[in-house]
């Protein structure tokens, strides 16, 4: 019999074998403590997703209970989502996020540079968590030296002890320390002539009615949370993605412009969002079961990266793959926002870390993980490498 | 709301209202007209919301972008004609219009 517990520390280190159970025997599976229907095969994940009618946001798409909270892109359906997500749909096209490379690459430099000589370097801790969110904090538009002040509390909104399944306190604080920071930081702008940035935007719409107070705070909010933790571990998965597989990396040294493509692969065969949770909104069949209103339901996007019934050989990880409609971003008008950015920042961290350290291994024993019931990935990815002569530097 | 009609390319018609400002994607997701997926959900990074629109009606649209342009090469059965539905903003100025859609998408269920 299929077992499946988001919560259970032992299914995050290796989720996938549970995944294909599911998908096998139980393609709508009920998690009964947690009161949970669970759809796992390609074909349901990416109806699911799509279907915003059957399936609401508005209750909330974490797997925890939800709590109140401020109205955001993320948590509302239609009209509302149309309304939030057309201000800042244009601010993360590709084209949009493209003047921001060079930034990226520096700023990858920067981290990175200090370790060489030492030829260690933890790629989480040391780059890989500093990068995203120094990056969003300047599309968002927020001073440089509060970058790690703001890293710390998005940090702490998202980490969970094993079997807690409520938001513990630290997390609450914390996300109190950052709706306040917020609130001084849109305070003081009043005062000073108007930046051109993403909080700019959003505190336009607030004067013009589009938007309420509470959605300028909302989404200033889970575009904090979401710019960082997710990108974050993407760095870390596709790293540790390349030290298991050699052959791949030898691929991406001969042919650089793979990077693109082993992102891709990457956020199908190991992305960091795992799964998103909805509420049932009408009635709606899977797997010959009406599911009612008020039900919940996960949606195991990683699980559908897997399905052979949509993916060849999909336990494969192959970076000259190039998946187009894997489920990493979820899909349809949820879809991931800043999925451009992430794409960027990934692929030039990949570049990056593959020009100046490109014989790098994974000390295995100092890998951590992090343990959440929709993001997977590392706390620590300590690698060792040549350090690299002075010419590979420029 | 300008009124805009979607033609499947079985030559089914949906005249569908479509929220000004919204865009042609968001016209179709919402009101349930069959044929667009919108996958990436309006960034211009899936081209599975791709559609065709006439000279007469292209003409007052704005020109698509670099980036439009490049992720259009990903779809499927492209036409001089081809646009991605989450480019193009709706608008009064183009209430009436006929937007038509191809066999397939290039990605997804359809």
């Amino acid at each position: 019999m299929v077992h499946f517990d988001p919560y259970d520390h032992a299914t995050h280190d290796d989720p996938y074998p549970i995944y294909r159970e599911l998908r096998e025997q139980a393609p709508l599976y009920y998690a009964e403590p947690y009161k949970l229907w669970v759809l796992s095969r390609y074909a349901d994940c990416s109806r699911g997703a799509r279907d915003f009618k059957s399936f609401a946001s508005r209750f909330g798409i974490s797997v925890d209970e939800a709590k109140e909270q401020l109205p955001a892109v993320l948590t509302v359906d239609p009209p509302d989502h149309t309304r939030m997500r057309r201000l800042m749909s244009a601010m993360f096209t590709p084209d949009a996020v493209r003047p921001l490379e060079s930034s990226v690459r520096e700023l990858a430099l920067q981290l990175i540079g200090p370790h060489l000589e030492s030829g260690r370097i933890d790629i989480i801790t040391d780059f890989a968590a500093r990068l995203p969110m120094a990056i969003i904090c300047r599309l968002l538009g927020f001073p440089r030296e509060d970058e790690d002040m703001l890293r710390g509390w998005t940090d702490l909104v998202v980490a969970r002890d094993e079997g807690v399944t409520e938001m513990p306190q630290a997390a609450i604080d914390a996300t109190l320390s950052l709706f306040a920071y917020f609130e001084q930081h849109m305070a003081e702008r009043e005062h000073r002539p108007v930046q051109n940035d993403l909080i700019a935007r959003l505190m336009q719409a607030e004067k013009e009615g589009v938007l309420s107070h509470a959605e300028v705070l909302g989404n200033t909010y889970v575009l904090s949370i979401a710019g960082n933790e997710t990108t974050t571990k993407l760095i870390g998965n596709f790293t540790y993605q390349l030290h298991k597989n050699p052959a791949e990396r030898d691929l991406l040294l001969a042919d650089p412009s793979l990077a693109a493509s082993a992102i891709e692969e990457t956020l199908r065969y190991d992305g960091p969002t795992q799964l998103m949770a909805r509420t049932v909104d009408r009635d709606v069949e899977y797997h010959g079961r009406t599911l009612r209103p008020g039900e919940r339901v996960l949606l195991v996007f990683m699980s559908a990266n897997r399905d052979d019934r949509h993916f060849a050989d999909p336990d494969t990880y192959s970076v000259r793959r190039n998946p187009h409609d894997h489920l990493g971003f979820g899909g349809g008008l949820h879809s991931c926002l800043g999925a451009a950015l992430a794409r960027l920042e990934g692929r030039v961290a990949l570049e990056e870390v593959l020009r100046l350290m490109p014989d790098f291994e994974v000390e295995e024993t100092g890998l951590e993980r992090m343990h959440s019931p929709a993001v997977r990935g590392y706390t620590h990815v300590p690698v060792r490498f040549t350090p690299p002569t002075a010419g590979r530097l420029s | 709301m300008p009124k805009i009609t979607y033609v499947t390319a079985e030559g089914v018609e949906y005249p569908v209202d479509v929220g000004d400002q919204q865009s042609l994607m968001e016209g179709a997701i919402l009101n349930d007209v069959p044929g667009i997926i919108g996958l990436c959900g309006g960034i211009c990074s899936c081209a599975t919301c791709h559609c065709y629109i006439g000279p007469e009606w292209a003409a007052r649209l704005s020109t698509p972008s670099e980036g439009e342009l490049a992720m259009l090469g990903r779809a499927f059965d492209r036409r001089p004609e081809s646009r991605l539905g989450c480019q193009v903003v709706v608008t009064d100025a183009i209430g009436g219009m006929v937007v038509h859609l191809p066999a397939h998408q290039s990605t997804g269920d359809n």
